[in-house]
């Protein structure tokens, strides 16, 4: 691929920019072709030079491939890095603002693959503007998508071995969670209070408390995030509550929550608060949240 | 569908309330053994005790409370502005209410008290701001007017929500509609002292006005013409069935369906004397409240449905058996 694409920008320049600017699309022998996470073919004549990104998990991406200076629109959602904050804000990610993205004038959108962000998408290819779908919900997603954007702005290399540094640290991680003695603690991730919302099986945070050597407490639930009844957290007897905030100095009194009281871990203080940027979403630096877990999990000691 | 006899109508519902209670207190997700619940109820502790006691028999309180409080409400409403359709959030009050959580999740005070207690400051302003626009056009609080300005009202509240939810940045709002779908869970002991410090004034205004319902329930002029104090009376049930539904929603947010349809349920079983109609609603609306609960812990165990689904859900059939044996028995 790379070396088609190399062969074909040269020739693309010369012969295809000014059928380019009379097309509303790519023209169909784009140099980048790719396949996105809504089964659609992405062309791009040459690798994304002006990214919008709907995602804040997708800004991350883009600044930990080395690129994060292609950045022109980001959501207003988008945190992480420090350094996303400087560029500028187009609003909403799902149901985006098309008008205020075009504005920016970027030479690939990257949208998530929600059925909200279809018209969108409709909109943004009548515009000429191209855009991806990326499911990016899981660690695995992470992979892919750091791959696929990776392509399309023609930064394989920095991409392959961001891919692999996660590979290799991650099942560093994961041998460790192995390697510690002792039963599993329970994890409870409190997503929110009232009602009670938690994550579930398969869930990006289901999988860091994996792979720190934990067990969800509910990971029998296959939704990604659900009400559950407090009563079954009572039964189900947590060994620690892992609260994400943004600011981590400050611990939230759970037991000033209605009925808490009757959960053993609140009675007993062991809650951990950990910092939302890090794991609230799926990033390619989930191993050192899962490392990051394992430590602090291992600092509480065995409960029984 | 001949009205039930007093006794039996009684016997039946004393029986549907211990029903309602054993169920609420035995039944849940974490599925104790009744062993476990008995030795839990009699002091013995045991694994049980804290989820008895700390979860289940609050909820099952509250449960009863705000159920009844919203069926009283509801009562009271569907003979003030003489429409079937009322239940308490009609005149507005879910939308101020909604807005009170609202602008309390943005203003990052999301504490779990704060919440209700803005829902409750937003529905008591709603109340505030009707009951004056519905004053400028008379002073009897015609039904109407009274509908038309809660109505209005409503949506101006919704509107405002969902533009707070539009243009703020924190996540916290959304949720607070979340919380406003309704639910039994979030509030332990002092919250079921409060609704019940809130509800006991209103309850008592409502039951002194039982006799002035059912003339107002003939309509405006024969009440006048049979000596009741239409202007007075119609005031006192507005603010106080207002405040009882603005006490429910901080309690439990919005809970549709008991409020509209065990009223009616009541009149189809035991005829319209709000005397009567008036307890046999608020003992009804909370064995239902508390079986749909019951229904919400246990029914997709560990998760937890909202309760308002289960009480539409299991209400609507029950109303429709006997919504046809009234219609039957009316035609013939």
């Amino acid at each position: 691929m790379a070396v088609l694409r190399l062969s074909a920008r040269s020739v693309l320049s010369i012969v295809v920019l000014g059928a380019l600017a009379a097309c509303s699309r790519p023209a169909g022998r784009g140099a980048i072709v790719r396949v996105d996470d809504w089964g659609r073919t992405v062309a791009l004549a040459a690798p994304a030079r002006r990214i919008v990104s709907l995602i804040p998990a997708t800004t991350e991406l883009v600044f930990a491939l080395g690129i994060g200076e292609r950045l022109v629109g980001r959501t207003r959602w988008c945190e992480y890095p420090a350094a996303a904050r400087t560029v500028p804000d187009v609003g909403d990610g799902i149901s985006p603002n098309v008008e205020a993205v075009a504005a920016r004038h970027p030479d690939l959108v990257i949208l998530y693959a929600s059925s909200a962000d279809r018209a969108a998408a409709d909109r943004f290819a009548a515009l000429g503007i191209p855009t991806v779908a990326l499911a990016l919900d899981r660690t695995a997603d992470v992979r892919r998508a750091a791959l696929l954007v990776g392509a399309l702005a023609g930064v394989t290399h920095a991409a392959d071995s961001l891919v692999a540094a996660f590979d290799s640290l991650r099942a560093v991680v994961i041998a460790e969670g192995d390697r510690r003695h002792g039963p599993r603690p329970k994890v409870y991730v409190d997503v929110w209070a009232q009602p009670p919302m938690t994550v579930g099986r398969g869930s990006y945070l289901d999988e860091i408390v994996r792979a720190a050597g934990g067990d969800n407490l509910f990971d029998d639930v296959r939704a990604s995030s659900a009400t559950v009844s407090l009563e079954s957290i009572v039964r189900r007897d947590p060994d620690v509550i892992l609260v994400l905030q943004s600011d981590t100095t400050r611990v939230p009194d759970l037991a000033s929550r209605p009925g808490w009281g009757a959960v053993r871990a609140v009675r007993e203080g062991r809650i951990l608060v950990v910092d939302g940027a890090l794991y609230g979403q799926p990033s390619p630096r989930m191993p050192l949240a899962a490392r990051d877990l394992a430590a602090r999990l291992a600092h509480i000691g065995p409960v029984r | 569908m001949k009205p039930l006899g007093g006794a039996r109508f009684t016997f039946a519902l004393a029986l549907l309330f211990v029903f309602a209670v054993v169920v609420g207190v035995f039944v849940g997700p974490a599925s104790l053994t009744p062993r476990e619940v008995f030795a839990a109820l009699t002091g013995g502790g045991g694994p049980g005790a804290a989820i008895v006691w700390a979860l289940r028999i609050p909820r099952v309180v509250l449960g009863l409370l705000v159920g009844g409080v919203l069926a009283v409400s509801g009562a009271s409403l569907q003979v003030l502005v003489r429409n079937p359709l009322a239940d308490p959030y009609l005149l507005g009050l879910s939308g101020g209410a909604g807005l009170g959580a609202v602008l309390a999740m943005t203003a990052g005070v999301g504490t779990p008290w704060l919440v209700p207690a803005a829902a409750f400051v937003g529905a008591v302003a709603t109340m505030g701001a009707v009951y004056a626009l519905a004053s400028a056009a008379g002073g009897a609080l015609d039904g109407r007017v009274l509908l038309l300005a809660g109505v209005v009202v409503g949506a101006f509240a919704g509107a405002l929500v969902s533009g707070i939810l539009a243009v703020s940045a924190s996540q916290g709002a959304r949720s607070a509609l979340v919380w406003l779908m309704g639910g039994l869970g979030g509030v332990g002991w002092p919250g079921v002292l409060a609704l019940a410090a809130y509800a006991l004034p209103g309850l008592v205004v409502l039951a002194a006005e039982a006799r002035t319902l059912n003339l107002l329930a003939m309509g405006e002029e024969p009440a006048r013409h049979l000596g009741a104090d239409v202007t007075r009376s119609r005031r006192r049930v507005y603010l106080a069935a207002s405040l009882l539904t603005a006490a429910a929603v901080a309690a439990a947010g919005i809970i549709g369906f008991v409020g509209l349809v065990v009223p009616h349920a009541i009149r189809m079983l035991r005829g319209h004397d709000h005397r009567v109609l008036l307890p046999a609603a608020f003992v009804a609306g909370g064995a239902l409240l508390v079986l749909a609960d019951a229904g919400a812990r246990t029914a997709f165990a560990p998760l937890e449905l909202p309760v308002g689904v289960v009480t539409v859900v299991v209400g609507v059939p029950v109303f429709a058996f006997l919504l046809r044996r009234w219609t039957a028995r009316s035609s013939s």
